[in-house]
């Protein structure tokens, strides 16, 4: 996905979203029917009927139950459905949704869906059916959101994505969305920095992520443009396959190793294949600290403990954080914008930031992966 | 008493299933809502086809653990040649689904002639066809989602001017047709016959090699039919569509009595035991539980019922 697809959304004016009085329609209207009464007439085997009252129990049991579930939650609900809580940076991001929602006096409901799309469905498809106030969603990918957008767009519910934006199409969100590319970009712009200065040409590696994805996208491209721009200092020699899988990242950095054991340069396009990196370069007997002879330059995306841990020990030198506080706050907003019926735009960008080994005290306080390592330092 | 076994046997999971809905209705906010029920119809259709296909093939002894890579191969099959965005045959969504129900009878051909004729365990031969199935819809379409589907194949997703969902128009013939072969035919006395005892079958003239194959067709056309539902409501087609879902089709068969030891099963059966793995996991959604919670209580639910069947293997026979 490139920048400009994501603004290219036609969804200016905002949608109007229907007011709360405006849920009063057929559904609880078609509920106010009285319970049936009395008993019905069973036939027994032997014919001759007798009354029992057990099926009319079992029907007016029912119809209080359908009754009473059409009420809508008392509680101002946000439903939030992510993909998946398979890294730190998902965990952290529900967190801090989790925390700002409950700062606004919202209550949250939770669905994951594991990396189907299909469960992804279902799970928005019950939110609408719950009514809730609004939705928020990491899409499984940028394709099979749409429907679900749509149905939430037929509802009158704002949906707003986290983090993952849509293909273009005529249904109506917003995303909230970090500013992979430029990020990865600036981050891989460090490092070439330092490769220059090694005087001479480093040859260079990248973990490219799920290409169904378009954060991994957005950094390839981000690591391309700049390693286009440094051609001078680094030498592209690997490409490697990753689908976010860590498996997959130790099996192709081992292998680019091997085949380059000279490589001087990893960018990952995610920092939770930090720790296959580092199994990889332990093995090649390369895992060293910035400064220390035959270091390769590591950076990263996203900004996790893991991250901070390593460039606080000095065996990474680079990370882009996404600014995980900023997109979950930005979201809500945009979310009781949306329901406020003020105009908001299709995508907030989340500009990010680059932390480094020259402004690591500086930044730790905005890195969410710092946050995270230090509440379990804490034990927290 | 023995009357009342054999009605619980027949309608146990029916029960089971409404008292489920009884007793959590009250609890759970939106469960009983008209909304809701919709969802969890629309849920069960497409989760219930490829359940009915398994059922065929675990009545006979065996399984088809490349069912969810059916769906995911015939479901990019089927989007790369009706999409408008570069299709083969760019909206022409009979096409799509013919290519698709293509690909759900070739995948069972293969697995049914690796079973039937080159003996091979089923659970080998399809694990290892799931995985070329699986890594070949991921290498077709370098893991990104085919969007652009015909209008009218979306529709399928949808619901009719009357507002029940195009699917059950699908899915409710596919489960009679199903019922009707297993319950009615000699073919479906036959697939018992195989599942029961394969070798006395043989002696008696049943047609083994052949019933094997024609079952695991028959399943791998059941995902394919899932995978044009599944399409159709999520307007892609996807590489990884349905990885999910065969905790689903096996737990669903499984509570509904069908017997991982072959011989027994019903689609009746399986009908209701997906409808109640479907509650379950509709309730355990409206009550705002993760995933991972769920995944325990339906793990639990399905262990529960195969333990009834190893218990009711061993006391019966």
């Amino acid at each position: 996905m490139k920048r400009h697809d994501i603004v290219a959304v036609d969804w200016g004016r905002g949608p109007v979203i229907p007011r709360d009085s405006d849920w009063t329609g057929p559904e609880e209207s078609a509920v106010s029917a009285p319970p049936p009464a009395g008993g019905f007439l069973v036939a027994r085997r032997d014919g001759a009927p007798r009354n029992d009252k057990a099926p009319a129990l079992l029907l007016a049991f029912l119809a209080f139950g359908f009754v009473s579930c059409q009420a809508k939650p008392a509680a101002p609900t946000i439903g939030v459905a992510f993909e998946t809580l398979q890294t730190e940076f998902w965990v952290a991001a529900i967190d801090a949704i989790r925390a700002d929602l409950a700062g606004r006096g919202y209550v949250m409901a939770e669905a994951i869906a594991d990396g189907d799309a299909n469960r992804q469905l279902e799970q928005v498809r019950s939110f609408i059916a719950r009514r809730v106030d609004g939705i928020v969603v990491v899409p499984r990918d940028a394709k099979s959101i749409i429907p679900m957008i749509k149905a939430a767009n037929e509802a009158g519910i704002p949906i707003v994505l986290f983090n993952r934006p849509p293909d273009p199409s005529d249904a109506r969100s917003v995303a909230v969305v970090a500013d992979n590319l430029g990020i990865a970009r600036a981050t891989v712009d460090h490092l070439c920095g330092l490769a220059r200065k090694t005087g001479k040409k480093v040859k260079a590696a990248i973990l490219v992520g799920d290409l169904g994805d378009v954060n991994a996208i957005g950094r390839r491209d981000g690591f391309d443009q700049a390693a286009a721009a440094c051609a001078d200092a680094i030498d592209v020699v690997a490409r490697i396959p990753t689908e976010w899988n860590q498996e997959k990242a130790l099996a192709g950095v081992t292998n680019a190793l091997q085949a380059n054991p000279d490589l001087g340069l990893i960018f990952t396009s995610s920092d939770f294949m930090l720790p296959s990196i580092a199994s990889a370069l332990k093995g090649a007997g390369r895992y060293r600290k910035a400064g220390e002879e035959g270091h390769v330059i590591l950076g990263g995306f996203d900004g996790d403990a893991t991250a901070w841990r390593m460039i606080e020990e000095g065996t990474l030198d680079a990370t882009g954080v996404q600014d995980v506080y900023f997109e979950a706050k930005a979201a809500i907003e945009a979310l009781l914008d949306v329901k406020a019926g003020k105009a908001v735009p299709p995508a907030i960008l989340d500009p990010g930031f680059v932390i480094h080994q020259g402004n690591k005290a500086e930044m730790a306080p905005r890195m969410w992966g710092a946050r995270v390592a230090g509440r379990k330092a804490g034990g927290a | 008493m023995r009357r009342a076994l054999g009605f619980l046997g027949d309608w146990g999971v029916a029960l089971l299933s409404l008292a489920y809905l009884l007793a959590l209705g009250p609890l759970v906010p939106g469960f009983l809502s008209a909304p809701n029920l919709g969802n969890v119809v629309s849920n069960v259709l497409p989760l219930l086809a490829v359940a009915l296909g398994q059922t065929l093939v675990l009545v006979t002894g065996g399984i088809d653990l490349s069912v969810t890579a059916t769906v995911a191969l015939a479901s990019v099959a089927g989007a790369k040649v009706m999409t408008e965005s570069g299709g083969a045959f760019p909206g022409n969504a009979a096409l799509g689904i013919a290519a698709m129900l293509a690909v759900g009878i070739g995948v069972g051909l293969v697995n049914g002639l690796a079973v039937a004729r080159l003996r091979m365990p089923p659970f080998l031969a399809t694990l290892a066809v799931m995985t070329f199935a699986s890594g070949f819809a991921i290498w077709w379409t370098r893991s990104q989602g085919i969007s652009g589907l015909p209008a009218s194949f979306r529709a399928l997703g949808g619901t009719t001017p009357g507002g029940a969902p195009f699917s059950l128009l699908v899915v409710v013939p596919l489960a009679l047709l199903a019922h009707l072969l297993l319950s009615r035919t000699v073919f479906g006395r036959w697939l018992y016959a195989v599942g029961g005892n394969a070798r006395a079958a043989r002696v008696s003239g049943v047609p083994v090699e052949r019933v094997l194959v024609l079952a695991y067709v028959a399943c791998g056309l059941c995902a394919a039919v899932a995978a044009v539902l599944y399409s159709a409501r999520l307007e892609t087609g996807s590489p990884v569509l349905g990885q999910r879902i065969f905790l689903d089709v096996i737990g669903g068969a499984v509570i509904g009595g069908t017997s991982l030891f072959g011989g027994r099963g019903t689609v009746r059966g399986t009908v209701f035991g997906v409808l109640f793995i479907t509650l379950v996991d509709n309730s355990l959604n409206l009550m705002g539980l993760s995933s991972f919670p769920i995944l325990m209580v339906k793990g639990s639910v399905i262990l529960a019922a195969a333990v009834l069947d190893a218990l009711r293997e061993r006391l019966v026979g």
